[in-house]
């Protein structure tokens, strides 16, 4: 499949690219960020994904989290994807926020008019990491997820239901059946991020499932942080390093 | 040309707004010279190459000199020189090694006759368009005409707006000077030399004395910047002769009042003891006195009584007077028998008593006397600070002191003379259960071994891979305490052996010890434990037990728990990394983390600014885990309870992190400020148990943080 480098720029001595491609699983180009570290010039490096929230393109994690230094340091690949297909003109995709452009919640969708373009987990979990691994220095056994709001969820969903064949798709649910091999989840929450004030964030839940099944979880409440980038920007090291002490072991 | 004088002399350009002013770099590529027209570029060039030829130090090539002298020659008729010689010696002259020459060549063209150059200029504008001067890459023609309409605007300027921009320095303009008298220290024109007032002058070329005059300044210049240095160093010793005269003066001060003080103090309490006796004294005779008075008053009554009980009885009858009168005659008698004391008891005058004054006096006198300085303190011997020959000795004063000089007296302690029979020391004992040890030292203790005091102990360290082998691999000396920390390398194992020293000789070797310097060793320390917790006999576990001492005996201690039922480590007093684990279990509450030796034992652990842990509450089924330090904890919550706990202590970053060993799951890091050295801390919260392991490196995964 081809690659069509629309950017690069140098950043903490590695490259920090955006590449455009046609995707077979959304019908549409779609545009993924790339990050590769300094150590990409000489060797395989690890592959972690990040999930953005919704409303958001490539561009928001890249420009406003300030991850670079922690992912060179710690020699990762980087790859954030767009967060659903764009420009296929479905009636109805942009009268909301939360649904439609912007909004592809990670899950493929199942009926019309959206199962022809909405797939985003299939994109996800199969098809970006398959142009990623066939195009980039990356080691294919070595992969993480992470993400924030929609994206945090999306990655939640794609570790928990790989590998293991679940119907369900809300992560505190999949956490209740997973039988799969260790984890090691890290969660960091905003205390003042009004979603959770308005309840539509329901970490207890997820945390119950995961204590009673034995699934090891940190969960920080963070005080005085929000839900915007400025938060992921605060905590977005520590993340990283969660990941490297895997990746690079 | 003007466009050089300006760049020369500053010029404020804007006077001629209507130029078109081209930054002239006298250094700049040759690009830069597209902007100009030929003939100027041409003269800028042989400029520029002169003084590229000057900066690199005559690397200029022959081909350069050969271009020059040829440019020179045009030159010389472009301006219509008279003098053909001057500027072209100039230009020569250049190509010698020399600096500050560069400034030469522009201030020679500045003195030409401002008129004579526009008519120049114009004349041979147009014969050198026709020329292919060979000087690649010029501008196009349409812009070098440009710049020749500006450069032709210029005759339009007033002569004298010229003339402003021209340096007079001597009187002739023409001709510049080309030798030195060094009699009248002026430059001169050589054939002034011929004239009367140098006629008799030595006179030297003008370069050799612009050579003896750049020397001398340089010379100048070497004791300037020598003198720079020495005024600073002087600068600084001022200032610490400075700080030492306050210092002194502190110490003067100090002792002054102490020992002035300490007079009145002296004066204060005698003049009180005085007024103490006087006024006794005073109230002793005043009773005395009292007393006679009371006894004297006693006596005129009955004296009285009698009086009157006579003269009554001088009124009765005959027979009754008679019988009256014997009774009275005997009573009488009895009465003025009895002794009258008349004699004054106390006297009104007080002794004269001299005071003791001489314990003043003596203070009075000391106050002028230096106290004598408190012996220094030998520091222990510095690894290789010894020679076959010499050694180097430190050591350390009190501050308190006022010292004029040391006086270092030394005697050999081996090979001493056969007469003085003192035996050697008994060999040490090292406290082996003491011991506390890190990646990169350990602290030994012992108790001495003998009776009598020794004069130092050797500590000596052997590798343990070759115990057979008894070379010690090093050894440290003059050791005046019973305690030593030494430095070793990391992951090793040593033998450690301690002797005792008099004049005698050295004792035979303690039994030895073994350290492993894998990790960080540390036991639970006995005197900080809680009275309810019991220490294993490896000091590695801890216990607390159903049963407990009643609450009322536990009495305030500064160094053992009495509320908070824990226990501290012994952790050696090292920077760095310490890692250790606790086992736990997941029914139990439990803290566990660290505290600075003095931290409040009254108080739990994490309740103050001197102590930060984990903490586990186990209730209703329900794990909560808190990070404490001063009270606050952090919102956490784990999904899976640890059943070991990995502590990276990590005094260079100012970090405390924890860890889920099983999972290898890191769960909380603290941001500290260890301003001195911390002590592992655990306390249990209800009856269980803790087991500490320790002495073992840290896991891959701790080193991520």
């Amino acid at each position: 499949m081809a690659l069509k480098q629309i950017s690069s720029n140098k950043c903490f001595g590695g490259l920090q690219k955006v590449f455009e491609h046609d995707s077979v699983e959304l019908n549409c180009k779609m545009k993924f960020a790339v990050y590769l570290p300094p150590k990409a010039e000489t060797e395989k490096c690890p592959a972690l994904y990040w999930l953005s929230g919704l409303t958001c393109t490539e561009q928001n994690f890249i420009s406003k989290s300030g991850y670079h230094q922690a992912a060179s340091e710690h020699g990762l690949v980087v790859i954030a994807p767009d967060t659903s297909p764009r420009g296929c003109n479905i009636k109805g995709e942009d009268e909301s926020w939360d649904f439609g452009t912007g909004a592809g919640f990670y899950v493929d969708a199942t009926e019309d008019p959206w199962k022809t373009n909405y797939r985003m987990y299939s994109y996800v979990t199969e098809e970006l990491p398959q142009l990623i691994n066939a195009n980039f220095p990356v080691d294919p056994q070595r992969m993480s997820v992470f993400g924030h709001s929609m994206g945090g969820h999306g990655a939640l969903i794609c570790a928990l239901k790989n590998p293991g064949k679940y119907k369900a798709y809300d992560a505190t649910n999949l956490v209740k059946s997973y039988r799969g091999s260790q984890l090691d989840i890290l969660i960091d929450q905003g205390k003042d991020d009004q979603f959770l004030l308005d309840g539509q964030l329901l970490p207890d839940d997820f945390i119950a499932a995961c204590t009673e099944k034995k699934i090891p979880v940190v969960f920080r409440l963070q005080e005085g942080y929000d839900h915007s980038y400025y938060f992921i920007a605060t905590f977005i090291t520590d993340h990283i390093r969660h990941h490297a002490k895997y990746l690079n072991a | 040309v003007e466009e050089e004088s300006g760049q020369e002399l500053g010029l404020d350009r804007s006077t001629a707004k209507d130029f078109h002013f081209y930054h002239m770099d006298l250094h700049d590529s040759e690009d830069r010279l597209q902007l100009f027209p030929e003939e100027n570029t041409r003269m800028r060039k042989e400029v520029v190459q002169a003084e590229m030829a000057n900066e690199s130090r005559g690397a200029g090539d022959g081909k350069a000199q050969r271009d020059l002298q040829e440019e020179v020659d045009e030159l010389v008729h472009l301006y219509g020189l008279e003098d053909d010689h001057e500027l072209g010696d100039e230009f020569v002259d250049e190509n010698m090694p020399r600096t500050g020459v560069s400034e030469y060549p522009p201030y020679v063209m500045k003195r030409r006759d401002p008129a004579r150059e526009q008519r120049d200029w114009r004349l041979s504008g147009e014969t050198v368009e026709a020329e292919d001067l060979g000087f690649g890459g010029w501008g196009s023609a349409g812009q070098c005409q440009d710049l020749r309409e500006a450069y032709r605007y210029t005759p339009g300027r007033a002569s004298e707006e010229y003339e402003c921009y021209v340096i007079p320095e001597e009187e002739d303009e023409e001709e510049a000077a080309d030798v030195f008298c060094v009699t009248c220290k002026t430059p001169i024109r050589a054939f002034q030399k011929v004239f009367d007032e140098h006629k008799e002058h030595e006179v030297i070329p003008l370069n050799e004395a612009l050579e003896s005059a750049k020397d001398e300044i340089h010379k100048n210049m070497y004791k300037l910047e020598k003198q720079i240095i020495e005024m600073e160093n002087f600068a600084n010793h001022l200032e610490e002769v400075f700080i030492t005269v306050e210092e002194n003066f502190g110490k003067q001060e100090q002792n002054f009042e102490s020992h002035y003080n300490e007079i009145l103090e002296t004066l204060a309490q005698k003049y009180e003891e005085k007024i103490q006796a006087l006024g006794e004294k005073k109230k002793e005779k005043l009773e005395a006195l009292y007393g006679q008075l009371v006894n004297c008053g006693e006596n005129l009554d009955t004296c009285k009584e009698l009086m009157e009980t006579i003269e009554e009885m001088c009124h009765e009858e005959k027979v009754d007077f008679i019988k009256d009168a014997v009774a009275m005659a005997d009573r009488l008698g009895k009465f003025l028998k009895a002794k009258t004391d008349v004699e004054i008891s106390a006297q009104p005058e007080f002794e004269d008593q001299t005071l003791d004054f001489s314990d003043v006096e003596q203070l009075m006198g000391s106050i002028n006397t230096i106290p004598a300085p408190s012996a220094p303190v030998i520091n222990p011997q510095a690894p290789n600070s010894a020679t076959g020959s010499s050694v180097r000795v430190c050591w350390s004063l009190y501050s308190d002191d006022t010292v004029e000089s040391y006086q270092l007296s030394y005697r050999p302690v081996q090979d001493s003379s056969p007469g003085k029979d003192q035996a050697a020391p008994s060999p040490p004992i090292i406290k082996t259960k003491e011991i506390r040890s890190c990646e990169e030292a350990v602290l030994i203790c012992w108790e001495s071994g003998n009776l009598n005091p020794v004069d130092s102990y050797t500590v000596e360290l052997t590798q343990a891979e070759s115990p057979e082998a008894s070379d010690v691999t090093e050894s440290v000396v003059g050791i005046p305490t019973c305690e030593s920390l030494v430095q070793l390398q990391p992951g090793r194992s040593y033998i450690i052996y301690v002797r005792a020293l008099n004049t005698g000789g050295p004792s035979v070797r303690s039994e030895p010890a073994a350290v492993h310097t894998i990790g960080s060793y540390f036991r639970l320390n006995k005197d900080t434990c809680h009275p309810w917790l019991i220490i294993s006999e490896d000091g590695l576990s801890v216990v607390r037990s159903e049963r407990r001492i009643p609450a009322r005996d536990l009495s305030s201690s500064d160094t053992r728990f009495t509320r908070c039922v824990a226990v501290m480590g012994n952790l050696i007093p090292v920077r760095g990394h310490h890692y250790w684990e606790v086992e736990v279990d997941e029914h139990l509450d439990y803290t566990v983390g660290v505290a600075f030796e003095d931290v409040t034992k009254q108080e739990d652990l994490g309740a103050n600014c001197l102590s930060w842990c984990m903490r586990h509450t186990f209730a209703s089924s329900r794990h909560k885990y808190e990070f404490l330090h001063n009270r606050t904890t952090p919102d956490i919550r784990i999904t899976v309870p640890p059943k070991k706990i990995g502590i990276l202590l990590d005094y260079e970053n100012s970090k405390l992190s924890f860890f889920n060993v099983d999972l290898s799951q890191h769960l909380y890091t603290f941001s500290c400020q260890l301003h001195e050295f911390v002590h592992p801390c655990f306390s249990l919260e209800n009856p269980g148990c803790l087991k500490v392991h320790n002495g073992i490196s840290m896991p891959k995964h701790v080193t991520f943080y």
